[in-house]
């Protein structure tokens, strides 16, 4: 064995990698070479430093914990919520429901800003840019709805007037024999879609 | 094998937040030891320490159960380290750090009252040559052999946290001791 081969078993053994065969043989060839035995004493001694060193740790700060804790981000509300989706299947059913017609009752509301006049019977109204006019002399043989504009009533509406974003002038001389209804604010506007779709609502005959 | 921290992460990935601090308390020492020998600074290495708390977090889901938990976030935090060593500026010097008290070895360890110049001097002679020592590692043996003798990892486990061979890892010990056996010839 040359001492090239010597020191690389040195590391074996250091690394606690070296079958007792070579380990035998390394021994044989320290006892007859000195530069060897030194080196080995120096890696060893090497090997010792380094251990020893371990042994001298930092405490980590107090608060490196809690700092940690606040840069983990909170977990996401979807899961939360799916948690209790799959607690509560029924109640979730009926939400989804009333968050669907609520959606959709409020684009419907939100998308048409134009006049929109509605009803059966609408020949003897006069409409003036966004003004829905009954004149005194005329009949509406119904239900009459407008949204985005302004009802005047002079004459005789047999039925409901609805007015959604918008304001009801009756004359003196109106007569509507349904009820008026007035529907300014979003959730008036959904409410009245809920109380429609349940059968209550104004517009139906 | 470690059973206590796959426990640890299934209630974490449903979102379970005192199941990840438990985690952050099982291992924030293990990272932080790893990050300041790598770093040589205080600062830094609880900087790698929170960072690798968030990648884990981040990555729960891609935690494979077949690997041991101690690996994969050592891993985390292993490249964590030598990134930020290749990023520093190679006028980084060390003798910065060494004057600053907190960056030597043993300094911290003495009791705040008896923090004197002195008692600096008594006791970290032998620590600051070997601090040095390790500094003045290349980085590829740096981290070898800070997991081989500072974390007390075997070849097999570098080889796992380092995803290397285990061969190449065991040149670079060799090599790593080599060249500290010259580097601490004074102190030997
Ligand atoms: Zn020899």
């Amino acid at each position: 064995m040359d001492c090239k081969q010597a020191v690389s078993l040195m590391h074996d053994l250091l690394d606690d990698d070296l079958d007792r065969e070579c380990a035998k043989e390394l021994k044989a060839h320290m006892l007859e070479c000195p530069a060897c035995r030194e080196r080995f004493r120096q890696l060893e001694e090497a090997d010792r430093l380094l251990y020893g060193f371990n042994h001298r740790l930092q405490p980590t700060s107090d608060d490196l914990t809690d700092r940690i804790m606040s840069v983990i981000p909170k977990p996401r509300q979807q899961s939360a919520l799916l948690v209790w989706v799959k607690r509560h299947p029924a109640i979730t059913v009926a939400a989804v429901f009333v968050l669907v017609m609520m959606t959709s009752a409020l684009s419907m509301w939100n998308a048409d800003k134009q006049l929109m006049v509605k009803g059966a019977h609408l020949d003897g109204v006069v409409i003036e840019n966004n003004k829905v006019i009954v004149p005194s002399d005329k009949v509406v043989a119904g239900d009459l709805t407008i949204h985005n504009g302004m009802a005047e009533v002079y004459g005789q509406v047999q039925g409901d007037v609805t007015v959604i974003d918008g304001k009801v002038f009756q004359a003196s001389t109106a007569n509507i024999s349904g009820s008026v209804h007035q529907i300014d604010e979003a959730l008036g506007w959904i409410w009245y879609q809920i109380t429609n779709l349940f059968g209550s609502g104004p517009s139906l005959p | 094998m470690d059973t206590l921290e796959k426990r640890l992460v299934r209630l974490a990935r449903k979102g379970d937040t005192r199941a990840f601090a438990e985690i952050v308390e099982l291992y924030k020492d293990k990272i932080f030891h790893l990050a300041y020998r790598m770093l040589s600074n205080r600062h830094e290495a609880e900087d790698v320490v929170q960072d690798t708390f968030l990648r884990v977090y981040r990555n729960l889901d891609r935690y494979d159960d077949n690997q041991k938990f101690s690996t994969w976030i050592y891993r985390i935090g292993t490249n964590l380290c030598i990134d930020r060593l290749r990023k520093r500026k190679p006028s980084y010097s060390l003798d910065a750090e060494m004057t600053e008290q907190e960056g030597i070895d043993g300094y911290a360890m003495i009791p705040s009252d008896d923090r004197t110049p002195e008692s600096y001097l008594i006791v970290s002679e032998t620590q600051r040559m070997v601090h040095e020592a390790i500094n003045s590692l290349p980085a590829k043996y740096k981290t070898v052999m800070i997991l081989r003798y500072l974390q007390d990892m075997s070849l097999q486990e570098i080889s796992d946290v380092l995803d290397m061979p285990v061969t190449t890892i065991k040149t670079r010990v060799h090599r790593g001791r080599e060249f500290l056996r010259k580097k601490l010839e004074r102190k030997i």
